[in-house]
């Protein structure tokens, strides 16, 4: 049974949910996004989106169930954004997250290795320290697949923490800490993060 | 298997759910772990409390409210952590959100949690230290409950952050607006991991003493 009564009318970007209030994100941007519950993907039509958003939240044994589904649209070119911490691999190239163990303030700094246009503008202090607390934009890394680009480091080694690669004709954003879309109201550059990432999305 | 406790945990497949429970500290305490996409009555034949992991998917769990009840109505213990729409599905209760304050620490301001019902035996395991932190919002719980934990605004109190309810069900509910699950088990903020794990061991002990008593 769907848990949704009539499947949403898609959107060129899809937010796979776990139930909840609307997000913060389509209430912004609800003419480029909608949600999907993450449990209504098996059914879903999906053949004029271009990006799924795949949050830290989701249920990724449901996603691993899903992964020949996931990874057929990206293979025929759309692009993903996966955020948090994997603890079930279900796209080819992701891996289970590692955490920082006692960690310190040195260790959470975030590094840019390559440019990427989801980050453009944002300066990095405004994803370190959010209102001064320092920790949610990354506590770890995934180790990334061969001929990604690491787009930024985190600590003094610059472990892989964001990055990017390709599969088939799509593209697969990785980024190892909190939802990107989760400051989308912030008053700082980090807010640029959200409609960069929409517009990367549909610039396929 | 932990061969002493009767405690399951449901939870669903997030990755914070997978990390806290492959924590030895997290993971002793229960003696099995279900799945809530597949939840049925069966699986909670033979325990004497389940715990609600925070952040579950609240539509399933309204789907599964029937068998929750029973399971709570047959004396049983339900621990259910926050961020779950508990209000959805639980009896008696109201929810009030609130925007979150993750920054009061560093201004050094009160964030008005308080401590009620001191001589409750969780008191003895949880210290109010491990339960002060962010919230998103409160309950205002049935009548006849025991408030444990409570917020106040501008010196009123105006709900609870933990309680238990032994009125509503023939069992007992024990009901937190807290998500230290989802913060254990993102290696995030060690208030949450010790309010986690000192919630476990007073329901582990209470369950050993209701088997000796």
């Amino acid at each position: 049974m769907p848990m949704t009564e009539h499947m949403p009318s898609i959107a060129s970007i899809v937010l796979l949910t776990m139930g909840g209030p609307e997000p913060l994100l389509v209430q912004h941007f609800r003419q480029r996004v909608c949600a999907l519950d993450v449990y209504d993907l098996p059914e879903a039509d999906l053949t004029n989106v271009r990006g799924l958003l795949i949050g830290m939240h989701c249920d990724q044994r449901q996603l691993q169930r899903t992964q020949t589904r996931l990874t057929e649209f990206v293979v025929h070119g759309g692009r993903v954004a996966v955020c948090g911490q994997i603890a079930h691999p279900f796209l080819p190239g992701l891996s289970r997250f590692t955490p920082l163990q006692n960690y310190c303030l040195e260790d959470l700094i975030v590094y840019e290795l390559a440019p990427h246009p989801v980050w453009n503008g944002v300066v990095l202090d405004d994803l370190i320290y959010r209102r001064g607390v320092v920790g949610f934009y990354g506590r770890g890394f995934h180790i990334p697949l061969a001929g990604a680009v690491v787009v930024n480091g985190l600590g003094l080694t610059r472990l892989p923490l964001d990055f990017v690669y390709r599969l088939g004709r799509g593209e697969v954003l990785v980024h190892g800490g909190n939802d990107l879309w989760g400051y989308v109201a912030d008053s700082t550059s980090a807010h640029r993060l959200t409609p960069q990432l929409l517009d990367w999305m549909e610039c396929v | 298997m932990n061969r002493l406790s009767r405690i399951g945990i449901l939870e669903s497949g997030a990755s914070y759910h997978t990390f806290a429970l492959e924590d030895p500290r997290i993971a002793s305490f229960f003696a099995r772990q279900i799945y809530l996409p597949t939840l049925c009555a069966a699986d909670l034949e033979d325990l004497d409390a389940l715990v609600i992991a925070d952040r579950l998917h609240p539509g399933l769990l309204r789907r599964q409210t029937a068998t929750l009840l029973a399971f709570a109505n047959q004396g049983r213990t339900l621990v259910v952590l926050g961020e779950v729409e508990a209000h959805t599905w639980l009896p008696g209760v109201d929810w009030e959100a609130r925007p979150t304050n993750f920054w009061w620490w560093l201004e050094g301001t009160d964030p008005g949690v308080r401590q009620r019902s001191p001589d409750h035996p969780l008191w003895q395991f949880v210290t109010l230290p491990d339960v002060t932190w962010h919230y998103h919002g409160f309950f205002r719980p049935p009548g006849g409950s025991t408030p444990l934990v409570a917020l106040e605004e501008d010196g009123h109190e105006v709900g609870q952050l933990l309680y238990e309810d032994s009125i509503s069900t023939g069992g007992r509910l024990v009901v937190t607006t807290l998500d230290p699950i989802y913060h254990h088990g993102s290696n995030f903020m060690p208030a949450a991991t010790r309010f986690l794990e000192n919630l476990l061991r007073w329901l582990q002990c209470e369950l050993a003493d209701n088997r000796h008593g």
